[in-house]
């Protein structure tokens, strides 16, 4: 193991840490905390595009939905290869932890009920999972986990394709397929917004920062996610509430709401005229969804239901 | 994809009267995930060149696709995205 100067060392050069003997405890810990965020979120939203999925228009687009899903789950199962190399136990992972204990983005735990809120999905989360992979892939200074990620960005790019495509041809289909599309897009923007985490201002120290797990600050991934969707939105006749200014000659994108506010899960719908706290949306996040036992227990109930009678020589 | 239609060998034949163009194509797989994005991208493509009116394209399975349909360039190029070939 490295002496912590010898570590710091290896970071600021911006060489690449390829086994556990060149790691501190620290950068272990910190590594494997990102590593269990992104299987989380990669694997949880399998079952939450699969509700959505089955809902498909057409057989051709079912079979999109469903090879999404497929991607989503490979994508998952690098994240846990990679722990599992690193120590972890992958089954107790995925099948032995509590529902609540799951690190993936709270909008994964509101339900989507339709083909066109499947879509939106695919063009905003997708996004922000595609700006915050981007990071890692370009920055990470973990040697494994960047090369893995050089599929897993391709692979991101079809489905935003399928999100993208399906929202403009909703748009344009007009009266109330449109109407469906913004209404899913009202409640799923900030959703998304609200990914990528607390603001800077709020978040004095970052530890994946300093030790190059990322490469960008939230904010700054808030804002690449905006520079993609708000324009995209905008192009097909979707409204969005943000816009873009120009603050001490830099372009920024602002929102036009308070940012945190009141949102109710059950009824899909914010509430712009009551702005909360960080601490209120921490309280929510960690209350968890209306989907997230349910979309749990999905995968962990049949493998112990399996591993059971298989014990039994049944 | 890193690789152009052609060269992974899955355009069967074209040809283009009065201004009308026909297309054979066939998918590497019946269950082509992205096989509405390739229709698409291949009719808005021809479209846009000169003199082009319509495109219409005929989705064929025989001969079925395989590997050995592919150029060598497509070859050369799904190699270098790491995909074994």
């Amino acid at each position: 193991m490295p002496t912590a100067a010898e570590f710091e060392k290896t970071i600021k050069s911006g060489e690449l840490i390829e086994s556990r003997s060149e790691m501190t405890p620290e950068y272990l810990r910190e590594l494997k905390h990102t590593l269990v965020v992104s299987g989380d979120t990669e694997l949880i939203s399998a079952p939450a595009y699969y509700l959505a999925a089955q809902k498909a228009p057409s057989i051709n687009a079912f079979m999109t939905g469903i090879a999404i899903i497929q991607d989503e789950l490979a994508h998952a199962h690098i994240a846990y290869h990679i722990l599992e190399e690193l120590g972890e136990d992958q089954e107790k992972l995925i099948f032995s932890r509590d529902p609540k204990s799951f690190r993936y983005p709270y909008a994964f735990d509101v339900p989507l009920d339709s083909w066109t809120e499947l879509v939106v999905a695919n063009g905003m989360y997708d996004q922000a999972g595609f700006c915050l992979l981007g990071d890692i892939h370009e920055k990470c200074s973990y040697g494994p986990w960047k090369r893995g990620l050089n599929k897993v960005m391709a692979e991101e790019n079809f489905h935003l394709r399928n999100g993208r495509t399906w929202m403009k041809r909703i748009s344009q289909a007009g009266g109330s397929a449109k109407d469906e599309l913004q209404r899913a897009v009202d409640w799923m923007f900030p959703l998304s917004v609200e990914w990528f985490g607390l603001p800077d201002d709020l978040k004095m120290h970052s530890t994946q920062l300093e030790y190059r797990l990322k490469g960008l600050t939230n904010d700054q991934l808030r804002q690449w996610w905006l520079s993609t969707v708000v324009p995209y939105c905008e192009q097909i006749g979707v409204k969005v509430p943000a816009h873009q200014e120009t603050q001490e000659g830099k372009d920024v994108w602002v929102l036009d709401y308070p940012f945190p506010c009141e949102f109710d899960a059950e009824e899909k719908r914010w509430d712009f005229s009551k702005p909360i706290t960080w601490d209120d949306v921490l309280v929510r996040w960690r209350a968890r969804g209306p989907r997230n036992a349910e979309m749990v227990a999905m995968f962990q109930e049949e493998f112990h239901k399996f591993r059971k009678t298989h014990k039994n020589g049944n | 994809m890193p690789v152009n239609l052609v060269d992974l060998g899955v355009i069967y034949g074209i040809a283009e009267h009065d201004g009308v163009v026909d297309v054979d194509l066939t998918f590497t797989a019946m269950g082509c995930p992205a096989s509405e994005f390739i229709l698409d991208d291949v009719r808005e493509r021809l479209l846009r060149e000169d003199g082009v009116s319509d495109v219409r394209i005929n989705v064929v399975w025989d001969p079925p696709w395989t590997a050995a349909r592919m150029t060598q360039a497509g070859r050369e190029a799904l190699e270098a995205w790491g995909l074994a070939v």
